[in-house]
């Protein structure tokens, strides 16, 4: 699958020629020298994350694989803005992270929809720091969940949904700033079988139809093939990259391709060792 | 609906099981009238308080108005400062941690160990009553406002940041909303406390009340309107903790009630 590179380059960006990759084009997030040290109360200090340097390209689909502990959470909520890393920096489209809302949108691991807001409402709080009055903002929030399928929910509340449909709603209401960037946290990891495909799908949907860089973090390593261009893989204590794998395989996949199994394989290994 | 029905038939049962026991009991000679009351015994003492009063002139009506409107003070007072305290509280660590000890040090004491105190500080009428009852209701209260701000789900609170909330509009628009069903879960453990300390906040200075009604029956060994006096203290309390969990659902309509429509 073809894509259009992003043409934008901000002008006057300091260290314009490190944020390109060796194709010469803009990284849409570059993390470089990334460390996150935690002190635990009786003064130790325990490395999460060390040497972190990724460079993800504009509208990439970069999967994230790990074993639980490898920091994988920690890494994203850094891009995201809501945690400091404690060396080393990221940068979005050129611009050093300082905090949430530099083009992030965060999908949790638990939906994380605010129980007494109604679908509508939820995806309505995600455009809340845009300069537009409210109506517009349900006008935003209708069209969102119209593009995940929901819009004859829009008044349920959180608790009156399925699994699906609250992750669903997650994700219209993290694109309710239109963000360049989608950082989804094991979004899927709490659904049954045959909704995780769906939504999988439905996820795919959406990013061949807003165009957004995508940074996904799963265990399932079907799960990252199914999606990724690229599969980075997480060694833990501390966390590290251990291999950065590019899928190239035709869209829409398949398990049971041969270059599927092959490429699981490969990912197995490098998680077993 | 259905399941509420299903409660009320079960408290019906017990109750009415232990009524029968009772008054077999006695007539078979096995119990003594003034040890157990038989339901015999309790329906003339209730007619007897609903019409003439006991004592005399004061009938159960009476009794249970003025015990009402006794725990409503303390426990509406209690609510309206332990909420703005608590709130406080519980959105500043520093203050959290200054004052967790000493909350748990007053909720501790037990509230009629105060009495002798509050007696002698404000007498023995009225206002010591409410006081009393006051005290018992707020510090459950305060120490549930200050858990319910705590421990709003962090989730939550991180998915408000990534869309740039922050300080008061966070605070404001998820950490409130967040808080309110514990906040609800609060004042109705307060109300139990409010019925719990009523007994003994009544048993001085005053013939009115169902805790008077009670002492006052143990003195004339009226075993069976002490036995009234504390089935009308529990009917209260449910009636009066089912009309605030009604009011949760009316004000939270996307809490538990929910829960229950999904299964």
């Amino acid at each position: 699958m073809k894509r259009v590179e992003a043409s934008t380059t901000p002008a006057g960006t300091t260290g314009l020629n490190a944020d390109r990759d060796s194709g010469g084009r803009m990284a849409m997030i570059d993390i470089r020298r990334v460390e996150k040290r935690f002190s635990a109360r009786d003064g130790t200090e325990t490395t999460v994350l060390h040497d972190i340097n990724l460079s993800i390209a504009p509208n990439e689909f970069v999967c994230i694989v790990g074993r639980s502990g490898c920091g994988k959470t920690t890494l994203l909520n850094i891009l995201a803005g809501l945690d400091k890393a404690s060396g080393g920096e990221v940068r979005i489209a050129g611009e050093r992270v300082e905090g949430p809302g530099q083009g992030q949108g965060v999908v949790f691991q638990q939906h994380a929809l605010f129980p007494w807001l109604t679908a509508l409402e939820n995806v309505a709080f995600g455009a809340r720091s845009l300069p537009i009055g409210k109506p517009e903002k349900i006008e935003r929030a209708r069209e969102l969940l119209q593009l995940v399928g929901l819009e004859a929910s829009a008044g349920q509340y959180p608790r009156e949904m399925s699994g699906g449909m609250q992750q669903r709603v997650a994700i219209a209401r993290a694109l309710a700033l239109d963000p360049e960037i989608l950082l989804m946290d094991e979004p899927f990891g709490a659904l049954d079988e045959l909704t995780r495909i769906e939504m999988q799908q439905e996820l795919l949907r959406i990013w061949d139809a807003r165009k957004k860089t995508v940074v996904f973090i799963t265990h399932s390593i079907s799960e990252a093939l199914m999606l990724a261009d690229r599969v980075v893989l997480l060694a833990p204590h501390p966390g590290r990259v251990a291999r950065d794998i590019h899928v190239d395989l035709e869209r829409p996949r398949s398990r049971t391709d041969r270059g599927f199994n092959v490429l699981y394989e490969q990912i197995w290994g490098g998680l077993s060792t | 609906m259905r399941q509420q029905l299903v409660q009320i038939f079960v408290v019906l049962i017990v109750v009415a099981a232990i009524l029968l026991g009772l008054e077999l009991g006695v007539r078979a000679g096995y119990l003594k009238a003034y040890e157990f009351p038989p339901a015999s015994r309790i329906a003339e003492g209730f007619v007897e308080l609903a019409t003439v009063g006991f004592p005399t002139g004061v009938t159960i009506w009476s009794h249970i108005l003025i015990t009402v409107e006794r725990i409503l003070k303390g426990y509406t007072a209690a609510i309206l400062l332990a909420v703005p305290f608590g709130l406080l509280i519980g959105a500043v660590p520093v203050l959290d941690k200054m004052t967790a000890p000493l909350i748990v040090f007053f909720r501790s004491v037990a509230t009629l160990s105060l009495l002798p105190l509050v007696i002698v500080w404000f007498g023995a009428g009225e206002l010591t009553k409410v006081i009393l009852i006051g005290y018992g209701c707020f510090w459950v209260m305060l120490s549930n406002v200050v858990a319910s701000v705590k421990y709003v789900d962090p989730v939550l609170i991180r998915a408000a940041r990534s869309f740039k909330a922050n300080g008061w509009a966070l605070y404001r628009e998820v950490v409130l909303p967040a808080a309110l069903p514990r906040m609800f879960a609060g004042a109705r453990i307060a109300l139990g406390v409010g019925f719990m300390v009523i007994v003994g906040a009544e048993m001085i200075g005053t013939i009115q009340g169902l805790g008077a009604l009670i002492m006052e029956a143990r003195s004339f060994y009226r075993s069976e309107i002490t036995v009234i006096g504390m089935l009308v203290i529990g009917i209260l309390g449910f009636a009066i903790s089912t009309g605030l969990a009604t009011l949760e659902h009316m004000l939270l309509p996307w809490g538990r009630s929910l829960d229950r429509v999904q299964r």
